[in-house]
């Protein structure tokens, strides 16, 4: 057990080292695309956890990461904390309120939850209005600033804003990632795999059903937390708008792409969720002949491609073949 | 007189969450599939109508050209999209929500397609119905006849799934194959078939609300976006698996609103749907008339 | 273990391939085309515009960057900008601040383009402004009345167009008070920035409401929330009511007014935002009798007076280069965008730079000719466009004429901060002769 944790730890931060090196030679753009995608894995990790593992859907969790990129900005702008430090209090905002939420869910099963959570995502970021020191419609500003001098002296070069929020994504997500696939393989993880399997058989053989959703609940609440943190960093303000339920629906989309039990697929879920807009927008201005078909072709192709998706892989890209043998 | 009116305010958006509630109970009801697409049916089929509308200039005939085509449409992403996404996803997580996400797709593939036809505009969709109230004495209360179809639209569709699901052989085999689907098989009921009909009732019943409730307001791409979350936090609030708790839903949540806004502020408007559906769903978490016996439902 | 391993190496695999492929595919098609300056080459300009092309805010917004486009493409065909052609990328970021920044980095970085124009929503400006200071990219007549766009130290490279939403409260309080001295005044308004911007701008003019209404932002759509506003200004006794919302508020308050019987009873005044008429027929055509006899504050000329020379042209140009699509106040705003872009163009010079750009608004742009009344705040040390309105009277046809008589525009102009509301009547300047400019 320990050699292999040693292991994983070893290649998380290979990992983690080569994309840092691979960011001296990609554009601006590509590395805030890479930002992108890594804060998406965060937040389809976070359905990973909450739905593949735990069995209990969410459509709310872009109100949790409103509720992370909130809570980060306030602390970063008025308790003046070092950003990795408010990002810890965004996560944990999240967790509390997804502490409640769990609580509150624990009675409620698949679509009864669903259509709480939908509510939630709903109702939550309009409550930025009614608070003046949550900034209203227009937001808060959170800017992070430039990579500090140690780092960008290091590297030569000119170190964009854009590639310091890189290394920050980068940084986070093989963190969390690594976080979570220990999670998963502890005995929380797999009490959580025998409680969705089972619940009966997991109840008789002793485990606190109540108790172990809760804590899926709250976990998943605090990765999203972070994810809305970092997207806030990357927008550089939080709004209400940045949080609308299309957001809630993209992240368990990406989550259903990477099949939804599937830790690893959460790379290509989010992968696909940032390359897919810019595909569709190249074939739309080359294809489409009139404004009403050029704008709406993108959303159009998008969506084509997700019901393919979910009808032929509706499992995901099944990275381990041990999947198959789970069919019953 | 406060109160009355913010009663008929209550009744006229509450009739329309009834009745996309009930298109997302029967579909919950012979699928275990939450019909996200529902709003996307309700606002193509709304377009249709407005297409026969703007040839004729008659409303009256536009509304059964918007209910056929309404039915065929769900008929359809039933036949060829959920039966053969069902086959392919029985176990596991995934079997939850793939369908969601798939319903998800189909509503933004409507949703661009009304763009491309009818390009991303607002149009009206007119009634020969006035829209100014019927007054009462002196005072006008804030409920027209256009309202006024609302709620008697409403009502006949739900009477006409009472008496279909009570007193025909399809009503006894769409609430056969619902609950229990292998028996069904054995008894000869063609399950498939049956389900694709549940399916265009509740294609219909989403074109009754799109049709009944555009004349009010307008027609847009995007215009029954906010049914689609009202239509749903009613059905649950209801009970998922009944049909009468779908009408109890959306009337409440209609009249609840109604007074929740009245007297409580403008504040709460969106956070007031959600504060409803925890206060139900924590006196009963399986919705007001939801059955205690799930089919396994997780 | 076996399993584990393989689900690393996998995901090792796939988290390098995707790096290398969307790094391999940043490489510039064109690394070497020399240039003097971004989005400029000795034949084309290239300017950029973000708006909702698609979702929920798209209607009404989508017509702006077609409108302005046609203008420019009109120019283009008369000899463009100092041998220049135009070109205008116009990206859907349907209204959400993600996607804004994402096809604002594209238009900057992968489109180069040489400046944005017109780029709509207070949120999506904002969440883009960084990049934009960094980059030094003019970005000019941003469509919003956010009032802080003016600032001038936390936006350099940016100068709005339209009167901020705090100067045009300031303006209809000033009218309030200039010709319904003594009403009773109710006020319903959208509870964000837009809203609360407008609400200080009425502090400060000194507007006294008999009741306050707030709504939020998409609220409109609910008939319950339309009936509790119209409850509110009847409890309140008011006989005026204003209208500080997006068109699909102002018709919404209209159709519920008309459905509560209160046709005839209430003066209303709509904020510019939500006053185009052909929006607000098309929305709820019901409420037509309410329109009649509304006023509408405005600081351009209604885009169906076929008697104002701007219009007119406009009108022809629309018909020839945006074939399909009718001509209202969207396509107006474009167009009247584009013309004055292009007077920037030409005024910045041959040497085309974006340093020269931004000057040329600064030193010349308060001369510019464009379709609105009101005069150019532009100058070394402020960058406020426009900055009054005229109000006019809605016809049930769409029509407006202003309130003291056809032709008859009398401008309450005001400042950005706390200077009075100042009633004149203006002089426009007159148009360039085919509406090319020739500065």
């Amino acid at each position: 057990m320990r050699k292999s944790k040693a292991l994983s730890a070893f290649v998380f931060l290979a990992i983690g080292l080569c994309l840092l090196g691979l960011s001296n030679y990609i554009d601006e753009l590509r590395a805030y695309q890479g930002a992108q995608i890594g804060i998406y894995v965060i937040a389809i990790s976070s359905i990973i956890l909450l739905t593949g593992y735990s069995g209990q859907i969410s459509l709310g969790h872009g109100a949790l990461m409103a509720i992370g990129g909130y809570a980060a900005v306030l602390s970063y702008t008025y308790w003046h904390l070092p950003m990795l430090l408010a990002f810890t209090v965004g996560a944990l905002a999240a967790a509390l309120a997804g502490f409640i939420l769990g609580m509150a869910a624990a009675r409620l099963s698949g679509p009864y939850l669903a259509g709480t959570t939908l509510a939630l995502a709903v109702g939550l970021p309009s409550l930025a209005n009614q608070f003046h020191i949550l900034g209203g419609e227009q937001g808060l500003s959170f800017d992070i600033g430039e990579a500090p001098k140690w780092i960008s002296n290091k590297t030569g070069g000119d170190f964009t804003q854009y590639k310091w929020f890189f290394w920050i994504s980068v940084l986070c997500t093989l963190s969390t990632l690594w976080f979570i696939k220990n999670l998963l393989q502890s005995r929380y993880g797999r009490t959580w795999r025998a409680v969705r399997g089972n619940p009966s058989a997991a109840a008789l053989s002793g485990v606190n059903i109540g108790k172990s959703k809760v804590l899926a609940f709250t976990v998943s609440s605090a990765l999203a937390g972070l994810g809305g943190a970092l997207l806030a960093m990357l927008l550089g303000l939080v709004a209400p708008m940045a949080f609308t339920l299309t957001l809630s629906f993209t992240i368990v989309t990406g989550a259903v792409l990477a099949g939804v039990s599937n830790l690893a697929g959460s790379i290509i879920g989010a992968v696909v969720l940032v390359v897919i807009p810019e595909v569709t927008g190249a074939l739309a201005s080359h294809l489409g002949n009139s404004e009403k078909i050029t704008a709406n072709l993108p959303g159009f192709i998008t969506s084509v491609l997700l019901i393919l998706t979910v009808m032929f892989l509706p499992n995901g890209p099944q990275l381990h073949k041990r999947k198959k043998a789970k069919t019953k | 007189m406060l109160i009355l009116d913010t009663l008929f305010i209550g009744l006229s958006s509450g009739a329309i969450y009834s009745l996309m509630a009930l298109a997302l109970v029967l579909v919950w009801r012979s699928t275990r599939v939450v019909n996200f697409a529902q709003a996307g049916q309700a606002i193509l089929s709304t377009y249709l109508g407005y297409e026969v509308m703007s040839k004729t200039h008659n409303y009256w005939v536009s509304i059964p050209f918007a209910i056929i085509g309404g039915a065929l449409i769900a008929a359809f992403i039933d036949a060829a999209l959920m039966r053969p996404l069902e086959k392919r996803s029985r176990q596991g997580a995934v079997s939850q929500i793939a369908p969601v996400i798939a319903t998800l797709g189909i509503l933004g593939l409507i949703r661009s397609l009304t763009g491309m036809i009818w390009g991303n505009a607002y149009v009206q969709y007119t009634s020969p119905l006035s829209g100014k109230g019927y007054m009462i004495g002196h005072h006008t209360i804030p409920f027209s006849p256009q309202n006024l179809i609302i709620v008697i639209g409403a009502l006949i569709v739900m009477v006409i799934f009472a008496l279909i699901f009570k007193f025909t052989n399809l009503g006894l085999a769409l609430r056969a194959s619902s609950f229990q689907p292998e028996i069904s098989r054995l008894a000869g009921i063609r399950v498939d078939r049956i389900r694709t009909i549940g399916w265009a009732f509740a294609g219909a019943a989403g074109a009754v609300a799109g049709a009944l409730v555009t004349p009010t307001t307008y027609l847009s791409p995007n215009s029954l976006d906010l049914l689609l979350v009202s239509g749903f936090v009613a059905a649950v609030i209801g009970g998922l698996d009944s049909l009468i708790g779908a009408v109890l839903g959306g009337l409440l949540l209609g009249v609840g609103f109604a007074f929740i806004l009245q007297y409580v502020g403008t504040s709460v408007t969106f956070s007031a749907a959600f504060i409803i559906l925890m206060v139900v769903l924590f006196i009963r978490p399986r919705g007001i008339l939801g059955s205690r016996v799930g089919r396994g439902d997780a | 273990m076996l399993v584990h391993r393989s689900t690393k190496r996998g995901a090792f695999a796939v988290a390098i391939a995707a790096v290398a492929a969307l790094a391999v595919s940043a490489l510039p098609a064109q690394a070497f085309s020399p240039r003097s300056e971004t989005g400029v080459t000795s034949s084309t300009i290239k300017l950029g515009i973000t708006v909702p092309l698609t979702g929920a805010a798209a209607p009404g917004y989508n017509k702006v960057p077609f409108g302005m486009k046609a203008y420019f493409d009109y120019v283009n065909d008369n000899g463009g900008v100092n041998g220049r052609k135009i070109q205008l990328v116009i990206k859907d970021d349907q209204y959400s601040p993600i996607l804004a920044k994402s096809v604002t980095n594209d238009l900057i970085l992968k489109d180069k383009v040489f400046a944005l124009v017109g780029t709509l929503g207070t949120a999506n400006n904002e969440a883009t402004t960084k990049f934009v200071n960094d980059k030094g990219v003019p970005r000019l007549f941003v469509n919003t009345g956010f009032s802080g766009f003016a600032n001038t130290k936390k936006y350099p490279t940016t100068y709005p167009l339209f009167p901020s939403y705090f100067m045009e409260a300031k303006a209809i309080g000033g009218y309030l008070a200039d010709k319904f001295a003594g009403k009773k005044v109710a006020l319903i308004y959208q509870d964000d920035d837009f809203g609360i911007d407008a609400l200080a701008g009425f502090t400060q003019a000194g507007t006294t409401f008999v009741a306050k209404i707030p709504y939020a932002s998409g609220s409109q759509a609910d008939p319950t929330v339309v009936g509790k506003w119209i409850t509110g200004i009847v409890a309140s006794g008011a006989d005026t009511a204003v209208v500080f919302g997006v068109s699909t508020a102002t018709a919404a308050a209209l159709g519920g007014a008309y459905k509560a019987g209160l046709a005839g009873k209430i003066q209303w005044i709509l904020g510019s935002v939500g006053a185009d008429p052909t929006t607000i027929k098309t929305l709820v055509p019901a409420a037509l009798p309410l329109l009649n006899g509304a006023i509408a504050a405005s600081f351009l000329p209604a885009a169906g007076d076929t008697n104002d020379e701007y219009v007119k042209q406009f009108q022809e140009i629309n018909a020839k280069y945006n074939k399909g699509v009718t001509f209202d106040t969207n396509v107006l705003v474009g167009m009247n965008a584009g013309m004055l872009t292009v007077q920037a163009l030409r005024a910045a010079g041959s040497n085309l730079t974006r340093a020269k750009l931004m000057a040329a608004l600064s030193t010349s742009g308060s001369k510019f000719a464009s379709a609105g009344f009101a005069p150019l705040g532009w100058s070394k040390t402020s960058h406020v466009g426009y900055n009054g309105y005229w109000f006019g009277r809605l016809a049930a046809d769409g029509s407006q004429t202003p309130v003291d008589g056809a032709g008859k525009y009398v401008l309450y102009t005001t400042d950005s901060s706390t200077g009075a509301v100042v009633k004149s009547a203006i002089t426009r300047p007159a148009m360039p002769a085919k509406g090319l400019p020739t500065n």
